[in-house]
C-alpha cells in the first residue's frame, strides 16, 4: 500500500514534517521498518510439521525513534521469525499467525521466545522500549500505542502480528494486534503475582475463555485442552557431589606444592546440577474426558545450571585480574615499582661463585629489607614453592648449563597440543612463561589476589636480574632468537636468554683467553670477542668510514667493542686499495668456519673457506616493528632507499670482513660466490688454444660503479668475526628488557599472559573431555581453537571478544560437569545390563544436548523408573521436613478434570506438586456475531507459586458484525 | 588523496636472489625498468596507492634480498603481511626448485594463516626458459597460491599481478579491519544479554 502511492508520500513527507505529532511520525517510522523487512503481504509462514525441526531465528533491531516530549522513551522493534523446515505453503484467507494459534504442534515449545510459547506463533513483530530502565507505564500511553500500531497494521496490510512490550521489562507484558482480510486478533494479557482462587482450576479458566470469547452460539463448540504439569526436582541430597574445593592448606603445608600451581583446576564446586525439569503433558484434551494416561510422556526439561562459584575456570578470575587492577592501579602499582626502583638502583655486585638455590634465598632477602615480612602477600611456603616450581634449576645446586636447560625442557612433542601456542600467540606448555601464567593465576585466585600478583612479578623480575648478572641462563626457553609466534613477554625473555648466553660466552672467553687459550674458530667463536683493547679500539674508529661505522648498534658502548688492530694496523689499511690482495696472501687466515665445496679462490687458488660470522641480532616482535618504521620512514625516494640499504649493511659489511679475514687475499668475486652466488655468472668459451674453459664474472649490477656491495667490499678489513664491533649489544640489550619487565604493571601482565591461561583452559578442557567423550563439546572446543587464534592474532584483543573466549570455555567446563553429574545421577556406570546402559548413556547424552528429552516409556522405562525414584525420594524428604502440605490445588485439579482419580492416586501422592502448570484453551467459533466468520480462539495460561498469567488471542470479524 | 583510501595492506616479495623481485617492484611502482639494479641489501620499501573494482588501498611493498645471509631477517618482515609475491625466474629453474624452501618458511613464520600468496614466473621475455607455464601453474594450484607469468622488461602481467592480489585480499573476509558504518535509520546489531527484561531467545515458563 505504502509503495503504490509514490506522489502522495511526497505530500506526506512535507506534513510529516510540519504538522504531525511524534506518534504519527512514530506510526510512519514502523510502516517504513516493516517495508523494510518485507513483512507486507501474505506471510511467509511456513506449516510446521515436528516441533523438533524448525530453527529459531532471532533477529533484533533497535530503532532509534524520539517519542512524546516528556518520556523520551527509544523504541526497538525486534522480529522474530521461525524458520520451518517443510516448504509447502497453503494460501488461506486468513493469516498465518492465526491459524498458529490453533496449531499444536507448537504446543510447550523447549526454548522460544515467550510469546512463541504463550501464542504459539512463529513470527511476530515486537516493539519494545529499548533502554532497559524505560517502560510504557501509564494505560493511555499504552492504548496509544496500540493504536499506532493498529495503524500502522492497517496502512501497510501487514499480516504478522505487531506486540508492544508494556509495563516493566520483567512483567513481560505484550499486547499487539494481528489484521487480516476482514479479520483482527488482538492479543491481551493478564499478569498477577498471585493466583485468584476461582483460576486455580481448569473449570475456573474455562469460564474466563468463554466470557472472553462471548460466542453468541450455543451449544459452544468443543473447546480443546492442552496441558502441561512441570515438575522440579532440586534436591539431590542422596547424592554427594564428588568434587571437593582445592584444599588450600594443604597447598600451603608443602605436601601438595607444586602440582597445584602447574595446573588448573577443574570442575564445579557445586553440582553443576541444580534442577532437573519433568514435564508432563496431556497433548490434547477435549473438555470432560480424560484420554486414557497410557500417552503421557515426561519430557525432561532444561537444566539450570547453578551458577559456579569459587572454583570457576581460572581464565574468568584472570578477567577479573585485568580489570581489578585497572582500578587498583594506580597505588597498587606506585608501590611495586617504588619497592623496584629501590632495589634495582645500586647496581647489584655479581656474586660468582654462588649456586643458585642462594640466589632465590638472597633475592628474597633484599626484599625484605625493604618492606616488612608481615606485609608480604605471599607467604614464604608459597613463595619459595612458586619459584621452585618456575626454577626447578634452583633446587639443585649447580647452576645450569645452557644446553640442560633448553634441551629438558624441549619434549619433542610435534603434536597437535603442543604447537597450540601458535595458535594463540601464547607460549609452549612447558615454557617458563606458560607456568608463570599459572602460577599468578593461582595465586591471584588463593593467594592474597592482586597483591599476591604484583608480589611474585616483582620476585620474578629481580630473579631475572639476578639472572643476568650472574651469567644464569633462564630455564624453561627455547634457545635461538626470540620466537615471534610466541606472546611479547616470552619473547622478551628469550631475547633476555640470548643476552645472557651471549654475555657468558664472551665472559667464559675473556677467561680463557687470559690463559691464551683462544677458542677462536669452533663453534660460536663470533661472539667471543677478545680481550679489551681500548686504546686501539680509538684509533681504529678514526680510521675505518664514518658512514659504515655510524649504523652499527653500539656505537656509544664503543669501550666494549672489541678489535686488534695491533697485527693488522698496516695491512688492514692496505687492504682497502686496488691490488691489496698481494700484499694479503701472507697474512695468517684467521675466523675459518669450514671449507666450502670445492671452491677455490680465483686469483691463487687456495680453497675457499667460509668464515665464522657474526649472528645476527635477535629481535622481538615490538623492536622489529620499531626497525621496520624506521625503515619505512625513509620513504621511497632514491637517497632513501640508499639510505636504508645503507643501515642495514652492518651485517653485510661484517660478513666481508669476516670472509677477508678467513681467505687472505681474496676478491669481491670470490665473496660473491659464497655469498650470493648467482650473481657470478660463469660461461663456457673457448680460449684461444680450442679448449673449453668456463669464464666467470660478476653480474651486471655487481659490476655498477660504486654500487653498495662494491663499496662496502672496499671498506672492509680483514678482521675476523670475534674481533669486529659486535652487531648486537647484548648489555643494552639486556637493560632494555629489564627495565621493560620491571615496568609491567599488573594489569599489563595479565594481558601478556591472557593467551597463555586462555591455552591452558583449553588444554585441561580438552583433557577433560577426553575422558568424557562428549562429541559436541569436541566439536565447540574446535571452534573456540580457532575463534581464539583469530582473535588473539590482533595486537590488543578487545575485552569483548576475550570474554567471549572465556565465557565459550566456561560453558565447556560446565557441559562436562554436567554430564559427569548426570552419569552418577542416573547411575550409567552401575547399571548392569548391556542394554539399559547403552540407553541410559544415550538418554543422558540426549538430555546435554538437547533441551527436552522424550522419556521413552515414560515411567515404566528404564530412565523413567529413575526419575520417577528420584522424585519420590526427594518429596519424601521434604514431606517429612517439612509438615505442611504446601500445594493441594494438583490433586483438586486432577479430580475436576476427570475420572480415573483412584489410578492415578499413587502417583500423585509420592510425586511432589507440579512447579508450574500450563494449560492451552482453543476453539474455533464466529465472532462478535453468531453469523460471522469462525475463527480461532486462543487462551494460554501458566500458574506457578508467584506468577499467574493470562495470554489471550480473540479473534474477531471486521467485515461481518 | 588519503582520504578515500579503503585500506592499507602490507605486501611482501620474497624469493631467490636475482629473479627480479626489485624490477618487479620498480615496474609495478615507477613503471621504469633498468637492467642495472642494484641487489637489494637487507629490505626495501615502496609504497602505491591502486583501486580495485572502486576501492582505492594503499600497498606498503616490502621488497627483500634474495640471498641466503639476509635470509635470517626477513621472516620477520612476515609479520602482519596480508599478501606476499613468491617470485622465481623461468629462465632458471634452480630458483624454481627452491620455492618449497620459501614456502616452508612462509608457513613458519608467517603470524596468520589466510595471507594470500601469489607465485609470479618472471623474465618471460627472455628465451633460455627453463620452466613451463605449466611447472608454475601446477605448483600454485597444490599451494593454493594465484599464478601468473610476467615480465617487468617488458611490462607483462606486472599490473595483473598486483591488481589480482590486492583483489583477493579484499575479497578475503577478516583480512583486512575496516569500519562499516551503518547509514540512515540505524539498526544496530544487538544481542540482549540475559536478564534484559524482554524475552532473548528462551523462556522457560517458570
Amino acid at each position: 500500500m505504502a509503495a503504490d502511492s509514490e506522489p502522495e508520500s511526497e505530500v506526506f513527507e512535507i506534513t510529516d514534517f510540519t504538522t504531525a505529532s511524534e506518534w504519527e511520525r512514530f506510526i510512519s517510522k514502523v510502516e517504513e521498518v516493516l517495508n523494510d523487512w518485507k513483512l507486507i503481504g501474505n506471510s511467509l509462514g511456513k506449516p510446521l510439521e515436528k516441533k523438533e525441526d524448525y530453527i529459531l531465528h532471532d533477529r533484533p533491531f533497535k530503532m532509534k525513534l524520539n517519542s512524546g516530549k516528556e518520556h523520551v522513551i527509544k523504541f526497538c522493534l525486534k522480529m522474530n521469525i521461525l524458520i520451518f523446515s517443510l516448504l509447502n505453503v497453503f494460501v488461506d484467507v486468513i493469516p498465518q499467525s492465526m491459524q498458529d494459534l490453533l496449531c499444536m504442534n507448537n504446543d510447550f515449545p523447549p526454548r522460544a521466545h515467550c510469546l512463541v510459547r504463550w501464542y504459539g506463533l512463529r513470527e511476530f513483530v515486537v516493539i519494545a522500549p529499548a533502554a532497559n530502565h524505560d517502560a510504557v507505564l501509564s494505560e493511555s500511553k499504552c492504548n496509544l500505542l496500540l493504536s499506532s500500531v493498529s495503524i500502522a497494521l492497517g496502512n501497510t496490510g501487514c499480516q504478522v502480528p505487531l506486540f508492544v512490550q508494556i509495563h516493566h521489562k520483567w512483567r513481560r507484558m505484550y499486547v499487539g494486534e494481528c489484521q487480516g482480510h476482514g479479520v483482527r486478533t488482538d492479543f491481551e494479557m493478564v499478569h498477577l503475582r498471585k493466583v485468584p482462587n476461582q483460576y486455580t482450576h481448569l473449570s475456573g479458566l474455562l469460564d474466563i475463555f468463554k466470557s472472553k470469547i462471548g460466542c453468541p452460539l450455543t451449544p459452544l463448540p468443543p473447546v480443546s485442552i492442552a496441558i502441561r504439569f512441570t515438575y522440579v526436582l532440586q534436591d539431590w541430597q542422596q547424592y554427594f557431589w564428588p568434587q571437593q574445593p582445592p584444599d588450600i592448606d594443604a597447598l600451603v603445608g608443602g605436601e601438595v606444592g607444586g602440582l597445584e600451581f602447574g595446573k588448573l583446576p577443574f570442575g564445579a564446586c557445586e553440582d553443576p546440577i541444580s534442577e532437573l525439569h519433568l514435564a508432563t503433558t496431556w497433548p490434547h484434551l477435549t473438555e470432560g474426558i480424560i484420554v486414557d494416561n497410557d500417552v503421557y510422556s515426561f519430557y525432561v526439561g532444561d537444566f539450570v545450571t547453578e551458577f559456579f562459584k569459587i572454583c570457576r575456570r581460572k581464565e574468568s578470575t584472570d578477567e577479573i585480574l585485568g580489570r581489578s587492577t585497572f582500578e587498583e592501579e594506580g597505588r597498587e602499582i606506585a608501590d611495586i615499582t617504588h619497592a623496584l626502583s629501590k632495589l634495582t638502583e645500586p647496581a647489584p655486585v655479581p656474586i660468582h661463585k654462588l649456586s643458585v638455590s642462594n640466589m632465590v634465598h638472597s633475592a628474597k632477602k633484599k626484599i625484605r629489607k625493604h618492606r616488612g615480612v608481615e606485609e608480604s602477600p605471599l607467604n614464604n611456603d608459597v613463595l619459595n614453592t612458586i619459584l621452585l616450581f618456575l626454577f626447578p634449576d634452583a633446587a639443585s645446586e649447580k647452576p645450569l648449563d645452557g644446553s640442560s636447560s633448553t634441551d629438558n625442557n624441549n619434549p619433542v612433542s610435534e603434536s597437535e597440543d603442543y604447537n597450540l601456542y601458535n595458535q594463540f600467540k601464547s607460549a609452549p606448555s612447558d615454557s617458563l612463561t606458560y607456568k608463570l601464567a599459572l602460577c599468578l593465576c593461582m595465586i591471584n585466585f588463593y593467594h592474597g589476589g592482586l597483591k599476591g600478583v604484583a608480589h611474585l612479578w616483582q620476585e620474578f623480575v629481580l630473579e631475572m636480574r639476578f639472572r643476568w648478572e650472574n651469567n644464569f641462563l633462564i630455564p624453561g626457553l627455547a634457545s635461538g632468537p626470540p620466537d615471534l609466534r610466541c606472546c611479547l613477554l616470552h619473547q622478551k625473555l628469550q631475547m633476555l636468554n640470548c643476552c645472557i648466553e651471549r654475555k657468558k660466552a664472551r665472559d667464559e672467553g675473556r677467561k680463557t683467553n687470559t690463559s691464551d687459550m683462544y677458542p677462536g674458530d669452533a663453534g660460536r667463536a663470533g661472539d667471543q670477542l677478545g680481550p679489551d683493547n681500548l686504546k686501539d679500539m680509538d684509533k681504529e674508529k678514526g680510521e675505518v668510514g664514518k658512514s659504515w661505522d655510524s649504523w652499527s648498534d653500539s656505537e656509544e658502548e664503543f669501550f666494549e667493542c672489541l678489535s686488534d688492530t695491533e697485527e693488522f694496523k698496516g695491512n688492514g689499511q692496505e687492504s682497502n686499495k686496488k691490488g691489496g690482495p698481494k700484499e694479503m696472501t701472507s697474512l695468517k687466515p684467521e675466523g675459518r668456519l669450514y671449507q666450502h665445496g670445492k671452491l677455490t679462490l680465483l686469483h691463487n687458488g687456495e680453497p675457499l673457506y667460509i668464515p665464522v660470522t657474526q649472528e645476527p641480532a635477535p629481535m622481538t616482535e615490538d623492536l622489529l616493528e620499531e626497525q621496520s618504521e624506521v625503515l619505512a620512514k625513509l620513504g621511497t625516494s632514491a637517497e632513501g632507499a640508499h639510505l636504508r640499504a645503507r643501515m642495514q649493511s652492518a651485517c653485510l659489511l661484517s660478513d666481508m670482513e669476516s670472509f677477508k679475514a678467513a681467505n687472505p687475499g681474496c676478491f669481491l668475486e670470490d665473496f660473491v660466490r659464497w655469498y650470493s652466488p648467482r650473481d657470478y655468472i660463469e660461461e663456457e668459451v673457448i680460449d684461444e688454444k680450442g679448449n673449453m674453459v668456463l669464464k666467470g664474472e660478476l653480474s651486471a649490477r655487481m659490476k655498477i660503479p660504486s654500487n653498495m656491495w662494491v663499496e662496502a667490499w672496499e671498506t672492509a678489513k680483514p678482521i675476523p668475526a670475534r674481533r669486529q664491533r659486535r652487531l648486537f649489544d647484548d648489555t643494552r640489550e639486556a637493560e632494555k628488557v629489564l627495565h621493560y619487565l620491571a615496568v609491567q604493571k599488573p594489569a599489563d601482565l595479565a594481558r601478556h599472559l591472557l593467551p597463555c591461561v586462555i591455552h591452558a583452559a583449553v588444554l585441561k578442557v580438552k583433557e577433560e573431555e577426553n575422558l568424557e567423550n562428549i562429541s559436541s563439546v569436541k566439536k565447540i572446543i574446535k571452534q573456540i581453537i580457532t575463534h581464539s587464534s583469530k582473535v588473539l592474532h590482533f595486537p590488543n584483543p578487545e575485552d569483548k571478544k576475550l570474554e567471549e573466549i572465556i565465557h565459550q570455555i566456561t560453558n565447556v567446563e560446565a557441559i562436562i560437569a554436567r554430564a559427569r553429574s548426570l552419569k552418577a545421577k542416573f547411575g550409567t556406570e552401575k547399571c548392569e545390563q548391556e542394554e539399559e546402559k547403552e540407553d541410559l548413556e544415550r538418554f543422558v547424552s540426549c538430555l546435554l544436548e538437547q533441551p527436552e528429552v522424550l522419556v521413552v516409556g515414560a515411567g515404566r522405562g528404564h530412565a523413567g523408573r529413575i526419575i520417577h525414584k528420584l522424585f519420590v525420594n526427594a518429596h519424601r524428604l521434604t514431606e517429612s521436613s517439612d509438615e505442611a502440605a504446601a500445594m493441594a490445588p494438583p490433586e483438586e485439579e486432577l479430580k475436576r478434570m476427570g475420572s480415573p482419580e483412584e489410578r492415578r492416586q499413587n502417583s500423585v501422592s509420592d510425586f511432589p506438586p507440579p512447579a508450574g502448570r500450563e494449560l492451552i484453551l482453543r476453539t474455533t467459533v464466529p465472532r462478535p456475531a453468531p453469523y460471522s466468520r469462525a475463527l480461532p480462539q486462543r487462551m494460554y495460561s501458566v500458574l506457578t507459586k508467584e506468577d499467574f498469567r493470562l495470554a489471550g488471542a480473540f479473534s474477531s470479524d471486521t467485515s461481518f458484525f | 588523496m588519503d582520504e578515500d583510501v579503503l585500506t592499507t595492506l602490507k605486501i611482501l616479495i620474497i624469493g631467490e636472489s636475482g629473479v627480479g623481485k626489485s624490477s618487479l617492484l620498480l615496474r609495478f611502482t615507477d613503471d621504469t625498468f633498468d637492467p642495472e639494479l642494484a641487489a637489494t641489501i637487507g629490505v626495501d620499501f615502496k609504497v602505491k596507492t591502486i583501486s580495485v573494482d572502486g576501492n582505492k588501498a594503499k600497498l606498503a611493498i616490502w621488497d627483500t634480498a634474495g640471498q641466503e645471509r639476509f635470509r635470517t631477517l626477513t621472516p620477520s618482515y612476515y609479520r602482519g603481511a596480508q599478501g606476499v609475491i613468491l617470485v622465481y625466474d623461468v629462465t632458471r629453474r634452480d630458483t624454481f626448485v627452491k620455492l618449497d624452501n620459501w614456502l616452508n618458511e612462509l608457513e613458519t613464520y608467517c603470524t596468520r594463516n589466510d595471507i594470500v600468496n601469489m607465485l609470479v614466473g618472471n623474465k618471460i621475455d627472455k628465451e633460455n626458459r627453463e620452466v613451463d607455464r605449466n611447472e608454475g601453474l601446477k605448483f600454485a594450484r597444490k599451494h593454493s597460491m594465484l599464478f601468473i607469468e610476467a615480465s617487468a622488461k617488458t611490462c607483462d602481467g606486472v599490473q595483473c599481478a598486483f591488481e589480482e592480489l590486492v583483489e583477493k585480499i579484499i575479497q578475503t573476509p577478516g583480512l583486512w579491519e575496516s569500519e562499516n558504518q551503518n547509514k540512515g535509520v540505524k539498526l544496530t546489531h544487538r544481542e540482549e544479554g540475559p536478564g534484559g527484561g524482554a524475552c532473548g531467545g528462551y523462556c522457560s515458563m517458570l
